[in-house]
Formats: C-alpha cells, sequence, structure tokens
C-alpha cells in the first residue's frame, strides 16, 4: 500500500462512536462529513461535523444502512475516505467492496477478509488453520445419540447439542450425564426441526465459569501488533456491560500466548487495520479457545487507549493512509487498569428493558482518570431506532482499585434525568465482593448478581 | 421557552406524547412566531402535524434553531439545516408550504445526490420559472452514484421557483422546486384532485 493522504473523511454512524470519530480526524487535520437520518439532525456529531448531510428518514434501512445513500453523499460531499465505525455498515464486505470501487478509502481492512470472518464456520476453519484451539467439538454434524455419545465420551462431560442451522438458544440442550444423552438427543433434533426444518446437531463441550476475553489488534499489513486484552466477561444475554484492562488475574504469561495467537491469524489472513479476536477463557484449565474475530472498531476500545496510550481510531486513520506503524510490539507498554461502564438507555428494574426518551439533564462527570465518551446533551430525544448507549464511562487508575474508585465516585457524579439508564446496575456491580475479587464470568450477571432480586 | 429554544427535539416529543394519548383529538400551540397544530384523525391515521412559521423566504444564513416549514404525517418535521442545509422530506412534496404560499407544492429530493436542470450538459433546462408542467413532466435529474433518476413534477401546476443550482449536492428532503397549482386554476384541465396526497 502506498502512502495516499486523506483530506476529508466521511463518518457513516451516530452517537457517540460518531463523535469519537469525528474527534480522531480533527486531532489529524482531515474534515469531516456527517451523514445523519432525520431524526439525528440535531445531534452532537451532526454539530461537530464540519459538514453535515442527511441521507434519509429514521429507519436504519433507508438511512445508516443505505449504502447507495452514503456513498452517494461521500461523492457530492468530496469525502476521500468513509469511517464506518461499528454496527451498520461495519461488516459487510460488499460495502468494503463499493467504496474501493468508487474510488474512497474504506477505513478497515478490505473486503475479503472481512468476509472471511464474517462467515463464523470459515473463520473457525482459518483459526484452526493458523494452528488455534477452536472450541472442541464433533467435526461436522452427527446424525444418532450414539453417533454423539462416542464424540461426548471423547470430550468429557458435560456437552451442548447444538442445531446446525440454529441460533438463539434453540435446539440447544445442555447434557451433564452420559445416560441422559438419548433422551436429550431427541428432544434437540425435535426442537431444531421444528424451528430450523433440520434436525442436524453437532456436539460442543459446555464451558462453565467461561470468561469472555478479546485481544485487541492492529496491523499495517506488515506490522502486526495486539495491543493486550480486555476482559468482557459482564455482560447479558451476550450484551456486553462493563469491560476492563488488563484482565483480573490474568498471567503475564498467558496474555503473551492470547496476543501471540491473534498475530498469528491476523499473519494468516493478511489481515490489515484495527480488529479484535474474541475468546473464551476456561479459567480452570488455562485453556483458551477461538470464538470469532470483529473486523472493525470495538465499542469498548477506550479501556484499551487507556492503558496503553495508543489512539486506535487515528491509528486506523493512519493506517488506512498507508502509514506504517511505526512501532513494533515490544513498545507496547500497559499501565495500570481501565473500566469501562455501558451506560444505555435502559432500566436495569424491568430487565433491561430499552427505554427511550427525553433527556432532561445530562451532567458529564470529569476529574482525574475519568473519560466520558458520548454524544448526549440536555434535553436530546433518544430515539428508539437505534441502539440505547448514552454513554461510555471509562475510568483510569494506577491499579484496579484505583480505576474502581474512581468509577464509583463518577458514577455518582453523572447526572442523566428523564431517562432510567443502567447506571444503578453499575453500582450495584461495583459493590459486589465476588466482581470485586474478580471472580466473573459470563453468566455472572445473570446466574448470580440479578438471581434473587 | 421561547420561540428561540423550541427545537425539533421538543416538537419530536410533544408529538410523541399526543400520539400515546388518547385524551386529545386536538392540540394547539402557540409561541412567539410558531403556531403548531396537531388533530388527530379518525384512526388509525396518526396525528397529523402542521407547522406554520411566519411567511418569510427561505434564508441561507446558518440558524441553529429552525421552524419545521410544512406538515406532513409523521414526526419528520423540517427545517432549515445547520449551516442553512435547507431540507423538507418528500412528504411535504403533497403537503403545504408555509414558507411559499400556502397552496404551493414543494417538489423535493428522495435521496442524497447531485441535482441536474438539464438531461445533458449544454442542453436546454427541463423546466424554467413561470413554465406549466403536467403530473408526469421531467423537472429534473438526481443522479445517484452515475444512475440518473429522472424526477416528474407529479402535480399539475406553474413552477414559480427552482431552488437548486444546476449539479449541485442536495440531501435527502431537500426542496428542489415550488409549483403553485392554482395559479392557472381557471383552465378547464385543472382539477380539484391536483393536491390530493397520490
Amino acid at each position: 500500500m502506498t502512502g495516499k493522504s486523506l483530506r476529508r473523511v466521511l463518518i457513516a454512524n451516530r452517537g457517540e462512536i460518531a463523535v469519537r470519530i469525528i474527534r480522531a480526524c480533527r486531532e489529524l487535520g482531515l474534515e469531516t462529513v456527517q451523514v445523519y437520518a432525520e431524526p439525528d439532525r440535531q445531534s452532537l456529531p451532526v454539530r461537530l461535523a464540519d459538514r453535515a448531510i442527511c441521507i434519509g428518514p429514521a429507519r436504519a434501512a433507508e438511512s445508516y444502512l443505505n449504502a447507495t445513500a452514503i456513498l452517494s453523499a461521500a461523492l457530492t460531499q468530496g469525502a476521500d475516505a468513509i469511517h464506518p465505525g461499528y454496527g451498520f455498515l461495519s461488516e459487510q464486505p460488499a460495502f468494503a467492496r463499493q467504496c474501493e470501487l468508487a474510488g474512497i478509502t474504506f477505513i478497515g481492512p478490505a473486503a475479503q477478509v472481512i468476509e472471511q470472518m464474517g462467515d463464523k464456520a470459515a473463520a473457525r476453519r482459518l483459526a484452526a488453520a493458523a494452528g488455534m484451539s477452536i472450541t472442541p467439538g464433533s467435526e461436522g454434524i452427527v446424525t444418532s445419540h450414539e453417533a454423539a455419545a462416542a464424540v461426548a465420551r471423547d470430550l468429557g462431560y458435560p456437552v451442548l447439542l447444538k442445531a446446525a442451522a440454529g441460533g438463539g438458544g434453540r435446539g440447544m440442550r445442555v447434557v451433564r450425564k452420559a445416560r441422559q444423552l438419548a433422551a436429550q438427543f431427541a428432544r434437540a433434533a425435535g426442537e431444531a426441526e421444528a424451528a430450523f426444518g433440520s434436525s442436524a446437531l453437532y456436539v460442543e463441550k459446555y464451558l462453565t465459569a467461561i470468561r469472555h476475553v478479546e485481544i485487541q489488534v492492529l496491523s499495517d499489513g506488515d506490522t502486526v501488533l495486539h495491543l493486550g486484552e480486555r476482559d468482557c466477561s459482564v455482560q447479558r444475554r451476550h450484551q456486553k456491560l462493563l469491560e476492563e484492562s488488563p484482565a483480573p488475574g490474568l498471567s503475564a504469561a498467558l496474555r503473551a500466548r492470547l496476543g501471540a495467537a491473534a498475530v498469528q491469524l491476523c499473519r494468516h489472513v493478511g489481515y490489515t487495520n484495527a480488529g479484535t479476536v474474541e475468546y473464551i477463557l476456561d479459567e480452570e484449565t488455562r485453556q483458551f479457545y477461538f470464538m470469532e474475530m470483529n473486523t472493525r472498531l470495538q465499542v469498548e476500545h477506550p479501556v484499551t487507549e487507556l492503558v496503553t496510550g495508543i489512539d486506535i481510531v487515528k491509528a486506523q486513520i493512519l493506517i488506512a493512509q498507508g502509514q506504517p506503524l511505526g512501532i513494533r510490539q515490544e513498545d507496547i507498554v500497559w499501565r495500570g487498569h481501565a473500566i469501562e461502564c455501558r451506560i444505555n438507555a435502559e432500566d436495569p428494574e424491568r430487565g433491561f428493558l430499552p427505554r427511550p426518551g427525553r433527556v432532561e439533564r445530562f451532567h458529564s462527570p470529569g476529574g482525574p482518570g475519568i473519560r466520558v465518551d458520548s454524544h448526549l446533551c440536555s434535553g436530546d430525544v433518544i430515539p428508539p431506532y437505534y441502539d440505547s448507549l448514552l454513554a461510555k464511562m471509562i475510568a483510569w487508575g494506577r491499579d484496579r482499585e484505583e480505576a474502581l474508585a474512581r468509577m464509583q465516585r463518577a458514577l455518582s457524579e453523572m447526572e442523566v434525568t428523564g431517562v432510567h439508564t443502567t447506571i444503578p446496575f453499575h453500582l450495584r456491580l461495583l459493590c459486589d465482593r465476588r466482581f470485586r475479587e474478580g471472580r466473573v464470568h459470563t453468566r455472572f450477571v445473570e446466574d448470580v448478581l440479578l438471581e434473587g432480586l | 421557552m421561547s420561540s428561540q429554544n423550541l427545537t425539533y427535539q421538543d416538537l419530536l416529543q410533544i408529538v410523541e406524547w399526543i400520539k400515546s394519548s388518547a385524551q386529545f383529538g386536538e392540540f394547539h400551540l402557540k409561541m412567539g412566531d410558531i403556531e403548531l397544530h396537531l388533530r388527530r384523525h379518525s384512526p388509525p391515521a396518526p396525528a397529523v402535524l402542521e407547522v406554520r412559521p411566519p411567511l418569510a423566504p427561505p434564508s441561507p444564513s446558518p440558524t441553529r434553531l429552525q421552524q419545521p416549514r410544512s406538515q406532513t404525517e409523521d414526526t419528520s418535521l423540517h427545517r432549515e439545516g445547520l449551516n442553512g442545509r435547507m431540507t423538507t422530506p418528500p412528504d411535504a412534496a403533497r403537503g403545504v408550504s408555509s414558507v411559499y404560499p400556502e397552496h404551493t407544492v414543494l417538489i423535493t429530493s428522495p435521496m442524497v445526490g447531485t441535482f441536474y436542470r438539464a438531461p445533458e450538459p449544454g442542453a436546454p433546462p427541463f423546466v424554467e420559472v413561470g413554465q406549466r408542467v403536467e403530473p408526469d413532466t421531467t423537472v429534473c435529474i438526481i443522479e445517484v452514484m452515475k444512475l440518473m433518476h429522472s424526477m416528474p413534477a407529479r402535480h399539475r401546476g406553474v413552477v414559480t421557483h427552482i431552488l437548486v443550482e444546476d449539479a449541485a449536492p442536495v440531501e435527502y428532503g431537500q426542496a428542489l422546486l415550488v409549483l403553485d397549482p392554482h395559479v392557472d386554476a381557471a383552465s378547464p384541465e385543472q382539477t380539484a384532485g391536483a393536491l390530493e396526497p397520490r
């Protein structure tokens, strides 16, 4: 890739991440074009950007997911690059390809890599080929309970029966003992047939008390670096609520192994730009398994920025311009501890129900070690059409204790009136002894913290 | 609250409240220059929003909070954008403009693209101010990614304003032309349905 200097970047996203990207562009001296759907006309990113252009009505399919409208906006506004942020078009290979055809730099990896990693089965194969462990399980589908029993014997109980065509928990059964297998197999196959029109099942090792740990990578196509891990085990229904780096209790040796494997995978697939490799970490066995790779910027990237001092969004833009990273793995130093709490417009008292509405007052806290990434302003109406993320509060401390204390202090300073938020949930979580001791897993919020409320 | 700080968000919120309440059949608000009139049609039609700012030509001056300029059936209000970006959703094409005389029709861009007044460079424009158009008369082309979309007038009338320069970029909902359907009201082919929703 040869150096091409960008002049004007179009932001194909909204909310806090649009603000984040505009900030990075400003610092690099680049002009910004903010596209928006009608309900976002008054939003902060629209007001901050050098130019703004309405691309459609509220419905995302007609605005933020409308590749043609966005490309047309880029062409008419003379943008030479598009930053897709996260969500929306960020992981659609067709969009990256269209940008390329239109002569616009897509700030992210090549379309072909997005495509490969987006296909979960293909990604698992690539990860295995790159030498990574994938969650142990049957090679393909199993057609009888006898075949399933043979696989389960090798894996060791408990095992998970999963519909090959499935998703959303249907056709999924946990089998704890060998004698339950035949009955559970019949039930899972029946459910799978009813839900997906196919009774094909596969068997996977059922991992309990697992943690979700991910590695941030940066690649200029030549140099591939990892910026360490983030622990994202605090989640509810696969929605992350709090992320931190470093992962509590993770040894330097294990971090190095996770990082090296992620770098290896990136090299194997020819990855460029920023990305995240997600792992399942089994606490008991210290084993880690490849889960998936996100070929885009993550919501929780600031956690890594605070401990490494590297601006990931600026790095993305510089890489897209063809600039070499200019640092080596040994230059990356992790300092202190960072935690991010996602402040969503959801009511934790009512099953985290999204609650759009009007924010009467928003006061963002500050002080030592606090960073707030948000698009929110007092008086804003939270539209019901998009995700409920209002703000990301990130606290840094010399150690986890200090970061936690700062987070608690800042959360109690933060003022959001008029809508329900996840702030009370975070305050309760931060007081929990098990959380403070770093004893969390992906089922912690649902099975432990919210149990018995 | 003065009319200067009655924002788009405020209006959205008001519309939401009225929509979600069974108590109101009609709602009228007058604040300085802004008049807001909401009326619930018989179900299932949603509340109809009519906002009438003072009669004034569209101004290109940067204005933060602007008044919506015409009526629409959903919560998508329209106003002049920040930095003078003027926008009106396509629904306004069948509504009533309040910046232009009430009975006029705004033709708005259904997409982001480039506005062309003529079929090709150097060719005569599709329409000129003062020209009579039929619903199927092409008034302009919007180019999106090298694809040319011919835009019909969709109404019968006389072109009173052309608001956009040839080859200028336009955004979704931006007003392009103004038609006056009443100029030749005396003519026999003028039908009462010219202003009705399609």
